[in-house]
C-alpha cells in the first residue's frame, strides 16, 4: 500500500513539473505584456489594457515568441519601433544614469549621517 | 440659483475671517498677549462658512442644478444619489473645497486641543496655518471657483466618469485628504516650535498625536484606493507603481519615518532637527500630491482633472512654502537644544535611525522614479517610462535587511542594550526561517535566491513580531500590533505575488476550459438595464459549484465601457473572474485568476491602523 502511495507521489511531482514547464511559456508572455506600456492609454501596460493597440501588441509579442525570439530581443525590437517610452523597465544608459544611481547615493549619504551619529568618526 | 451665491460669498467671508485671524495672531505675538481664548469663535466661523459653502455645493449636486458649472461638468440626472453626492469631490473644484474645509476644521481642533502648549508657539502655528488657508482660499476663488454659472442653464449635465461611480471611491478622497491635510498642522507646529525654541520632549509627545492622525488616515486612504483598483480597474492587481499611487505613498513613507523619529525626540531629546525636516517634507509631499495629481503633469489613469494653469499657481505656492520654511529652518536650527551624545549601536534609538535610513531610501526611490521621467522630458524631450520593474529592482534587495532590522530593533533597550545575549538565538531562528522559506519555495518550484532571502526575512519578522505580540503583555500594544500587521502584510504580498495563477482566453457561450484543477464553464449571457447603464452579465460555473457573474457595463453619460469583476473571497484565496468585449466578435475575452491570501493584504493593513489607533486609547487610560 505504502509503495503505491510513494509511486503516486512521485508521479504527481513528475506530472506537475511537466505542467509547470509548459506553463513557463505563458508566464513569460504575461511577464512581457506587463513590462510594455500601452502607448495610447493613460498609464496602463498592454497586459492591463483592452485597447486595439494593446491587443495588436499582444499578437506581435506572441508571434515573436513563436519565432523563438528571446525576451530581451523582443524588447529591443519594440524599442526600435516605438522608442524607449514603451519599456516599463528603463535601460541603464546616458539618459538614465541619475535615475539608477541617485537612490544609491542617497543611501550612502544616509549611511554617513548615521555613522556620524553613532560616533564612528570621533574616536 | 441662490445657493451659488451663498456658496461663493461664504467662501469669501471665510477668507476675510482667515485674514482677521492672521492679523490678530501677528498682533498678539508682537504684544506678547497672555490669553487667546477669544479666537475660538473666529476659528469656528472660519470653518462654519467653508462648511456652508461645501454643503451648498453638495445640495447643488443633489438637486442637479446645471446652472452651476461644476455640477454641469460632473453630474447627470440619471446618476444614483450616492454618486451625485460623491461627485461633489470627484472633481478638481469640489475636492479643493473639501481640502479647505478639512484645513479649517483641523485648525479649529488644534486650537481646542493645544492648551498645554505655550501661547507664543500656538500663535505662530496659527500664523503658518492661516497662510496656508489663505493661499488655498485665494487659489480656490481665483482659479477654480466651484460656483461659476453657466448661462443659459443646460438641460442635462455631462456626467461623472463611471469608474468613479463606486462606493469605495466615494469615500476614498475624503479619507485620503484627512491624512494629507493634517500634515499641514505638523508642518506649522514644527516651524512654530522651531522659532519658539521648543523642539523638545514635550513638543514631541504633543505632535505625536497629530502624526498618528495623519498617518492613520493616509494608511486607510491608500488602502481604500488600493481595494478599489483591485476590483474596479479589472486587472486583478492592487498596486501598480502608478505615479498617482506613488504620490500618496511618499508622504506615508515620510510620516512613517517621522513617527519613529519623534519617539527618539520624546525619549532621548535627540534628532530634533531631523524631526523638523521630516515634518516639513511630509507636508511638502502632501501638497505636491495635490499639485501633481491635479495639474495633469502625470500620465496616469488617475488624472481625471487636467488643467495646467492651476498647476502653476500651486507650484508657485509650493515654492513659497518650501523656501520660507527652509529659511526659517536655517535661521533657527542651530538653536535646537539637543542631546549631543552619540548613540550606542545596540540601542533602540540606533535601530530607529536605521529604520529612518531605509524608509528614506525607499522614499527617494519612489520620488526619483516618479519625477525623473518628467524632468527628462522637460529638459531633453526624451520620453522614458519608469514602471514596476524599476521599483522592484531597487526596493526588494533593501527590503530584506530592513525586515530583519525591524524584527530585532523593537527588542532593544533605549540608550544601551545591557547584555546582548540574543544574537545566537536570533541567528538560529534566522537559519530555521531560511530552511522554511526554501522548502516552501521548493514545493511551488519557485526557488530563486532573491525570493528565498526575501521570504526568509519576512518569515523571520512574522515569527518575531508574533512572539512579541503574545509575550509582551500589552506593554507596547500599539507598536506590537502595527509591526505584526506589517509583517503579515509583507508576507501576504510576497506569497500572493508568486502563488497567483491566471488564465486569459476567449470563450463563447457553452465553451468549457480546464485551468489547473478547475473547469470553467461559460453557461449563458444576459443583458439588463439600469438607470444610467446597460449591462451584459456572463454566467460562469467553476467546478460545477461556484457561480460567477462578471459584468460589462456600458454607461451612457459619458459613454464608457467598464468591466465589473466577480470576486469570490475566502481566507485562503480570491477567485477573480472578469470579462471584456472583443470588437466584432461573438466571443468574450475571459480572464480568470486565483490570488492567494488576498484578503490578508487588506486585513493586515487594517491591523496596522488599529495598532496606530490604540496609541490614543492608551493615552486616555493614563
Amino acid at each position: 500500500m505504502n509503495f503505491f502511495k510513494y509511486i503516486l507521489i512521485i508521479l504527481f511531482f513528475f506530472f506537475s513539473s511537466i505542467s509547470i514547464s509548459s506553463e513557463k511559456n505563458i508566464n513569460l508572455e504575461l511577464k512581457i505584456f506587463k513590462n510594455l506600456r500601452c502607448l495610447i492609454c493613460q498609464g496602463q501596460s498592454i497586459y492591463d489594457s483592452q485597447s486595439d493597440f494593446a491587443e495588436s501588441m499582444k499578437l506581435v509579442v506572441r508571434q515573436k515568441l513563436e519565432l523563438g525570439m528571446s525576451e530581451n530581443e523582443i524588447y529591443s525590437f519594440l524599442e526600435d519601433q516605438y522608442g524607449e517610452w514603451i519599456l516599463y523597465d528603463p535601460k541603464f544608459n546616458n539618459k538614465t544614469y541619475f535615475l539608477w544611481i541617485l537612490p544609491f547615493l542617497m543611501f550612502l549619504f544616509g549611511a554617513l549621517l548615521i555613522l556620524r551619529k553613532l560616533g564612528v568618526f570621533k574616536k | 440659483m441662490i445657493l451659488n451665491y451663498i456658496g461663493s460669498y461664504s467662501l469669501l467671508f471665510s477668507l476675510l475671517i482667515s485674514a482677521i485671524i492672521f492679523l490678530i495672531s501677528i498682533f498678539s505675538i508682537q504684544n506678547k498677549k497672555e490669553s487667546i481664548r477669544n479666537l475660538n469663535k473666529l476659528f469656528f466661523f472660519q470653518f462654519f462658512l467653508v462648511l456652508i459653502s461645501f454643503l451648498s455645493l453638495i445640495i447643488l449636486f443633489v438637486i442637479s442644478e446645471f446652472s452651476n458649472t461644476t455640477v454641469f461638468n460632473n453630474s447627470h440626472t440619471n446618476k444614483p444619489l450616492l454618486y451625485k453626492i460623491s461627485g461633489t469631490w470627484g472633481n478638481h473644484e469640489g475636492s479643493l473645497i473639501l481640502w479647505l474645509m478639512i484645513l479649517t476644521f483641523f485648525v479649529f481642533i488644534y486650537f481646542l486641543k493645544s492648551n498645554t502648549r505655550p501661547i507664543r508657539e500656538r500663535l505662530f502655528t496659527i500664523v503658518f496655518q492661516e497662510i496656508i488657508i489663505i493661499g488655498f482660499s485665494i487659489f480656490l476663488l481665483k482659479t477654480s471657483n466651484p460656483f461659476n454659472q453657466v448661462i443659459p442653464t443646460p438641460d442635462q449635465g455631462l456626467g461623472l466618469n463611471p469608474i468613479l461611480q463606486d462606493p469605495i471611491l466615494a469615500i476614498h478622497p475624503p479619507v485620503l485628504y484627512l491624512g494629507y491635510v493634517s500634515t499641514s498642522l505638523i508642518f506649522s507646529s514644527a516651524l512654530a516650535s522651531l522659532i519658539c525654541l521648543n523642539v523638545n520632549r514635550e513638543w514631541a509627545s504633543f505632535i505625536k498625536n497629530w502624526i498618528f492622525v495623519s498617518w492613520i488616515f493616509l494608511t486607510l486612504g491608500i488602502l481604500l484606493g488600493s481595494i478599489w483598483a483591485y476590483y474596479e480597474l479589472g486587472w486583478g492587481g492592487f498596486w501598480f507603481w502608478d505615479p498617482v499611487e506613488n504620490i500618496s505613498l511618499m508622504p506615508w513613507l515620510c510620516l512613517t519615518a517621522l513617527l519613529h523619529c519623534t519617539l527618539v525626540l520624546e525619549k532621548r531629546s535627540s534628532l530634533g532637527s531631523w524631526t523638523i525636516i521630516l515634518s516639513i517634507v511630509s507636508f511638502t509631499l502632501s501638497v505636491c500630491g495635490t499639485f501633481l495629481v491635479r495639474s495633469g503633469i502625470l500620465n496616469s489613469v488617475h488624472t481625471f482633472a487636467n488643467d495646467p494653469d492651476r498647476g502653476v499657481y500651486i507650484l508657485i505656492f509650493l515654492f513659497f512654502l518650501i523656501f520660507s520654511s527652509l529659511i526659517i529652518y536655517f535661521l533657527y536650527q542651530d538653536k535646537i537644544i539637543s542631546n549631543k551624545d552619540h548613540f550606542n549601536f545596540l540601542s533602540k534609538e540606533s535601530s530607529i535611525l536605521i529604520n529612518n535610513w531605509f524608509v528614506m531610501y525607499f522614499l527617494s526611490v519612489v520620488l526619483i522614479g516618479t519625477i525623473y521621467p518628467i524632468f527628462l522630458e522637460v529638459l531633453s524631450n526624451e520620453k522614458i517610462s519608469v514602471g514596476p520593474p524599476f521599483f522592484n529592482k531597487l526596493i526588494i534587495p533593501f527590503l530584506i535587511p530592513f525586515l530583519i532590522f525591524m524584527a530585532i530593533g523593537p527588542n532593544l533597550k533605549w540608550i544601551k542594550a545591557k547584555k546582548f545575549k540574543i544574537p545566537i538565538r536570533l541567528s538560529i531562528l534566522l537559519f530555521i526561517n531560511l530552511v522554511i522559506a526554501f522548502l516552501v519555495l521548493k514545493i511551488f518550484d519557485e526557488v530563486t535566491l532573491k525570493l528565498t532571502l526575501l521570504l526568509t526575512a519576512s518569515f523571520y519578522l512574522f515569527f518575531i513580531t508574533f512572539k512579541d505580540l503574545i509575550k509582551k503583555e500589552y506593554k507596547n500594544i500599539s507598536q506590537t500590533i502595527s509591526h505584526f500587521g506589517f509583517s503579515l502584510l509583507i508576507l501576504s504580498i510576497i506569497l500572493n505575488s508568486f502563488l497567483s495563477k491566471e488564465i486569459i482566453t476567449n470563450l463563447k457561450v457553452g465553451d468549457e476550459i480546464n485551468f489547473q484543477e478547475n473547469i470553467i464553464k461559460f453557461k449563458k449571457i444576459e443583458s439588463s438595464f439600469s438607470s444610467n447603464y446597460q449591462s451584459l452579465i456572463g454566467y460562469f460555473e467553476i467546478n460545477n459549484k461556484h457561480l460567477f457573474t462578471p459584468e460589462v457595463r456600458i454607461y451612457d453619460q459619458p459613454e464608457v465601457i467598464t468591466s465589473e469583476a466577480d470576486i469570490k473571497t475566502n481566507l485562503f484565496k480570491d477567485r477573480f473572474l472578469v470579462i471584456n468585449l472583443v470588437k466584432d466578435n461573438d466571443y468574450l475575452n475571459v480572464r480568470y485568476q486565483e490570488k492567494p491570501l488576498m484578503i490578508w493584504i487588506w486585513l493586515s493593513t487594517i491591523l496596522i491602523t488599529i495598532g496606530g489607533s490604540l496609541s490614543f486609547i492608551k493615552k486616555y487610560e493614563k
